[in-house]
Parts: structure tokens; sequence; C-alpha cells
């Protein structure tokens, strides 16, 4: 424990300095600007977006439409099923046809009523986080399929937002070959201001370390503006919106 | 080597002469420059009330800068509440030491770097490697270049100047057997390569987009994965930020989220938007163990109280200047000889350099046609900046002597209709000794930089002033019989347009 001791004295060194530095360095910017720090918060008239942005929605069955169509045109893999047992039936259809062999999913209470196992009994099917002793980045990086359940969607951008947590790993969304995010259709809004505004609501407190938004496999076009597709994320990309 | 000056030539014109000589290089400039560009028109039309939003995102950046001091500090309490380590460099030498010291603390052996333009700023890499650290570049364009020893020649695309040929030989130098020159096959080495060096890596090294104040949040935008991996998978983040990249709250980065990637590359989004809120909460099972924040000055608060410049902190670095800008898709990202290229490097090198000496002839790779501030998500006045660099740069005497003579001769001659109507007789007179074929190719005196290019039009026989007299005679006879109804409907007009708007010349953005 030495060493660890030693480098949580050499952090605390780090963050005493930096807080004897802050106030000059502020102090700085205040001059600079040629007034005093304020102490209230300023007023700030132009927050968020304009209010006719504000103000406009689409219907459910609208936004599902144009949640898939700008899925699809980014090369995702947009579907649309009626329910949990047609989902279950869709990723097992689905593992089958690609021979997947290897699939990690987050520990969250619809994937585990899923049945996702009993549907698969050849694949090796890990809920991350299930065992402290495992190595759960190193079993997401070797997965073909990751499964995962949205906490938001946005159809104006074609958007799946997860959040992590203990039960829900930032690997899983990232590391496999192919990831499968399944969307409950309540989840879905119009605008992403409908779901970045939560962040504000719930305030810093209670946000998770990560917050990621994806709309669509991952891409580039840095060779000769070809496009490649699953340069770094997965490649292949399916959102299943159910409802 | 990456951040080392680029090679041949010191000045923009000597750099822009091996530029221009590259046909390749102009050819795939110009036609990237004009992708990204009509995609941003497409994306811009597509979305309605571009300049609603343009607007909006100049307010919240305006409102953010004025009251930087109070945002930078709210941030920097909340990142520490959120168990961030966070850290204030004054220089590019401060942020390097505390880099290094932290790379020293937690012995690592490498870092995986996802794009960040700060850090090319303080040729990190380099100093990385001093003390026997490996920096690997992830994104697949800055891996291509770094493999070249090269730097950025495109904010969006930093490879952009290179083919799939010498991308495939680079590559099979790096992979030790001969790849094809497929697109499909050179990325997908990369990635198979990249993912071991992502799973080795002690650091995880980012830049910022934007850093949202009110949660201590830092925010990034990305196509490929590579930075949701450097900010996932090493035990270890640093995050390196220039101070002026705060934004008050989530709810301005709808804002932001809605210009800067329609901006950058046409799309509604980028493929991955991830905000990251401090470090792995103890129950979490990846995600860094320990994050640091760097803040940056390094320059950008010689901008602050400048009337002329201070809006140059309200860039978000779209690039989209750059795919407007004539110059730049001419001449290409490399030329302007700093870390930032086109109309915003031209401005922002010397700015933040504080000495327009070394850096002024970058402010003339311009034509001053305005195309970038047309272009900017958040409306700043590039062209008219480049206007004052070049009148510093004469203040401080260090112009080019003929141009400051022509300046003070323009105004003097300019100030008289006399005057002008003089020195233009002895013009159309002098000229006739050098006019062929309707145009003067002579490369002697003023002529000579122009020339070198083109040709300079002959002055016309008969000046616009002269035949002004005749011009409105014919006009006013024109009105005379045009039919009375449209008359006064013009003149309405006329008088409309000299009462309320006339005067603001352009693009009324002071308005």
């Amino acid at each position: 424990m030495a060493k660890s001791e030693q480098h949580q004295a050499w952090l605390d060194g780090l963050d005493a300095q930096s807080r004897a530095k802050q106030g000059g360095f502020i102090d700085g910017i205040s001059a600079k600007l040629r007034r005093s720090r304020p102490v209230e918060p300023p007023a700030h008239p132009f927050r968020g977006a304009p209010d006719f942005w504000n103000a406009f929605e689409w219907p459910l069955e609208e936004r599902i439409t144009r949640f898939m169509d700008n899925f699809k045109a980014v090369g995702g893999h947009p579907v649309r099923l009626a329910d949990m047992e047609a989902v279950k039936s869709f990723i097992a259809g689905k593992a089958s046809e690609m021979s997947a062999k290897y699939i990690i999913r987050q520990n969250q209470p619809e994937l585990n009523e899923l049945g996702l196992e009993a549907a698969l009994p050849d694949a090796k099917i890990s809920v991350w986080n299930s065992d402290p002793n495992e190595h759960w980045k190193a079993r997401a990086a070797e997965a073909d399929f990751g499964v995962v359940v949205a906490d938001y969607a946005a159809a104006y951008t074609g958007s799946i937002t997860v959040l992590s947590s203990k039960d829900k790993g930032r690997s899983v969304s990232l590391l496999p070959t192919v990831l499968m995010a399944i969307i409950p259709a309540e989840r879905l809004h119009t605008r992403l201001g409908q779901v970045l505004v939560n962040f504000d609501r719930i305030g810093r407190e209670n946000l998770p370390a990560g917050i990621h938004f994806i709309s669509g496999p991952s891409r580039s076009a840095d060779i000769e503006n070809d496009l490649t597709i699953g340069v770094h994320g997965p490649g292949v990309v399916y959102a299943i919106i159910v409802g | 080597m990456s951040g080392a000056a680029p090679a041949g030539g010191n000045t923009v014109k000597e750099r822009a002469d091996l530029a221009l000589n590259n046909d390749f290089l102009r050819k795939a400039v110009r036609f990237t420059t004009e992708r990204l560009r009509t995609g941003k028109e497409k994306a811009a039309e597509d979305h309605g009330n571009w300049d609603e939003w343009r607007e909006r995102g100049r307010q919240i950046r305006l409102h953010t800068i004025a009251h930087l001091d109070y945002y930078l500090n709210l941030f920097a309490n909340n990142a520490r509440a959120n168990g961030v380590h966070v850290h204030f460099a004054e220089t590019a030498a401060e942020a390097v030491r505390i880099s290094l010291d932290i790379a020293k603390h937690v012995e690592a052996r490498s870092v995986v770097k996802s794009k960040s333009m700060v850090t090319e700023e303080l040729h990190l890499n380099t100093a990385l490697e001093s003390i026997g650290v490996e920096a690997i570049e992830t994104d697949l364009g800055e891996y291509i270049i770094q493999l070249a020893g090269e730097t950025p020649s495109h904010i969006i695309i930093p490879a952009i100047h290179k083919n799939r040929y010498q991308i495939a030989e680079l590559l099979s130098v790096d992979a030790g057997e001969t790849l094809a020159p497929d697109t499909q096959i050179l990325a997908g080495f990369v990635r198979r390569k990249l993912r071991e060096k992502f799973l080795e890596a002690d650091i995880g090294m980012t830049g910022c987009n934007f850093a949202i104040a009110e949660t201590g949040s830092m925010v990034l935008f990305e196509n490929e994965g590579n930075a949701r991996m450097v900010t996932t998978v090493p035990k270890t983040q640093i995050t390196l930020m220039g101070m002026e990249r705060i934004i008050p709250s989530f709810a301005d980065l709808e804002v932001m989220a809605t210009l800067l990637p329609r901006s950058a590359t046409g799309q509604k989004l980028t493929v991955y938007m991830s905000g990251i809120s401090g470090p792995r909460r103890s129950a979490d099972a990846d995600g860094p163990e320990e994050m640091h924040i760097i803040i940056v000055d390094n320059g950008r608060s010689l901008q602050l109280g400048d009337p002329e410049f201070q809006e140059l902190l309200n860039c978000i670095r779209c690039g989209a200047c750059l795919n407007a800008c004539p110059v730049y898709r001419h001449i290409g990202g490399h030329a302007y000889g700093g870390t930032y290229s086109g109309p915003i490097g031209a401005v922002l090198t010397p700015a933040l350099k504080k000495n327009v000496a070394e850096w002024d002839d970058i402010a003339n790779a311009s034509s001053l046609c305005g195309a970038c501030y047309e272009a900017c998500p958040v409306k700043i006045p590039l062209h008219e900046m480049l206007v004052y660099l070049r009148r510093r740069k004469l203040e401080a005497g260090r112009g080019d002597k003929l141009e400051a003579l022509g300046m003070k001769g323009f105004a003097k001659v300019m100030r008289s209709s006399k005057r002008f109507k003089a020195v233009l007789k002895l013009g159309q007179l002098g000229q006739k000794l050098v006019v062929r074929d309707g145009g003067i190719s002579l490369k002697v005196g003023p002529l000579k930089g122009w020339n070198t290019y083109r040709v300079a039009p002959s002055l016309a026989g008969q000046s616009f002033r002269e035949k002004w007299p005749t011009m409105e005679q014919e006009i006013r006879n024109g009105l005379k019989e045009m039919d009375p109804a449209l008359k006064s409907r013009m003149e309405a007009i006329v008088r409309d347009r000299e009462n309320g708007g006339g005067g603001k010349g352009g693009h009324g953005h002071h308005g």
C-alpha cells in the first residue's frame, strides 16, 4: 500500500497547488475584462435553443418513422418490433445468422427478463459486472454482440442515448463488433434538447460518469474521402424500437 | 515528430509555392473542401432557420466569454467535485510540465490520444517521447500523418493531402507486410493495430469540444469511436482544454450540437457525442480511475478585453471557414505554417503568439472576400480581423513598404476627385508602354505579386467616372420613358433604402 499512499499524497499536493493557483488565474481573466469577478450567476437570456425550436414536437408515429429514416441514412439498421418477445427472437435470429458466439449484455431488468440465455444455448452470454473478479473490458472486447437498452433516443438526429452505471458498462456499446440497442418507444423524443434537459434537471451530483449519444455505426472518411464503416466502434448497429 | 514546423519555406508565400506545385494536393484539397462545403450548406438548409441558430450560437458564446471568469471558476469547482484533478496552465510549457509529471507518476509507457488541437499547439507528442513515453494518435487520419511525421493540414480531415497509395505505403511499413491500397483493408489494419494499443495503454489523452460549467462535464464530438476508447479503457485520463471551451449548461449544448457537426461535415450529429463527468464511479467496471483536466491559456487571454479580437474566443473549431476560403482551397493547410490553418488560423496564430511580426505574412493569405464570415456558425467577423491585423502590422512598422505607401497614397488620392482624375489620366497614358493584348503581364514594382499568377487588366480607355455622365443621361432618359407606376415604385424603393438599413455595407453583422 506504500505506493498508493505515495500516489495519493502526490495527487493531494497537485490539488493544493491547483486550488492555490485558481484564484489568480481567474482574477487575471477578470482584470482583462476590466471588472471584478461576478459572485452572482450572470443573467443568461439566450440559454438553450430558440423558443420556436422548443415548441417543436412530432407525434409518436412520426418520431418512429423519422428516427428510422435518419438511422438508415447513416448506415445503421433500424427495426420496429411489437414486444420484447419479438426482440428476443430477432436477436437470437441475428446471432445464429451471423454465428455470434460471444455476447455481452448490460445488467438491466428488461434484459434479465428477456431470456436470451435460453434462446441461445450455444452462445456464451456474459452479464456486465456480474462477477467482481472478471476482466470486463476484455469480455466486451472479444464479444460479437453487445446488447443494451437505451435510456433515451432523439428522432430528429437519429440518436440513441446510453448512460453508464455499475450495471451499464460503457464498453458494452463500444467494443463489440455488433451493437444491438433496444429502444422502448416511450423513450423516443423528437429533439436532442428533450434528452439534454434531463441532465440539467437532475444536476451535477446525480450525473453518471459517462453519457453517450450514438447516431449510427462508427465511421471515417479520412482516406481519400472514402467512407469506411466500423473504424474503432461497432460497424453494425441495430436500433430496435419496441412498441 | 508531429508538432514539428512544416518543412520547406519560411513564409506563407514560399510554403504556398510548394503547395501550388503539388498537383495532387491541390485537387484533393479542392475536392474535399468542396464536398464539406456543399454538405454544410445542404445540412443548414435542411435544418432551416440557419441564421437564427447562428445568432443563438453567437449569443451563447458572447455571453460565456463576457463572463468567462465566472463560468470557468464554476466549471473548475464542479469538475473537482466530480472527482477530477483540475490544473491551470498559463503557458504551453506549464501544460507540458503538468502532463509529463502525470505520465511519470502513473509510470506510463504509452499514451493513446484522440484528436486534440491543443496538444498540437503544445507539441506534446514530442515532449512525451522525450521522456520515453510512446504517444499514439488514434484518429485514423491523425495516425496516418503521425506515421508520416507530419502535422494536420485540415482541422477535420487531417490527412487530406495524402492519397491511398501513399497511405498504403506508410501502413505497409508499419504492418511489416504489403497492404493493398484499398480503404477497407487499410482501415481494417488500423482497427486491429490500435485495438491492442488501446488495451495496453496507461493513459488516454483527449481534447475538449465543450466544457459545461454548471455540471463540470467535458464533451467530445467524434465519428470513429476512438475518443470513447481513450476515455473508457485506460486507467488514467488526461484532458487538455483551451480555457475558452466553456458553455454554461446542457441546454446550451443543444445549440452547439446543432451548429458544430452541420458546419464541420454536414452531419445532423456526429456518430458519437459523449459527456464525461468525472472518473468512473466506485462501483463502475470501466472508465478511468483517475482523471485530470488541464485548463490551458497559452495566449488565449490576450484576446480578452481586446475589442477587435475578443470574438476569436467564440470559435468552436468546426473548420467551415477553411472549406469556404478560396485561398485555403488553393494552397492547403500546411502553407499557413501554424497549428491552425485557413482564415481562423490566419488570425488565431498571430493572436495567440502575440508576435504579429513573425507571423504577419499569413494575414496576407486571404482575399478579404468575407466567405469565412458567411460560413462561420457563430458569426466571427474573420475578414475584418484580417484587416485589423494588417493595420497593426503596418502600425508596428513591419509592413510591406509599398503597401504602407499604397495605403497612404490611396487615402490621399481618394480624398480629392481632382487628384484621382489626374492620377488616372497619368495611368492611362503611362500604361501604353506595358499593355500587351489588352492586359499587363509585366512583373515589376507593385504588379509583381499580382502578375506572377495572372494578368492585370489594362486601365480602360475611358474610366467609369468619365463614362458616368453619359450613363446617367441614358438612365434618366430611360426613366422618362418608363411606365409611371413602375417609376414611382422604383423611386419608393430607393427612398426606403436611403432611410433604413443603408450604409451597413454587406453583412450587417454589427446590428
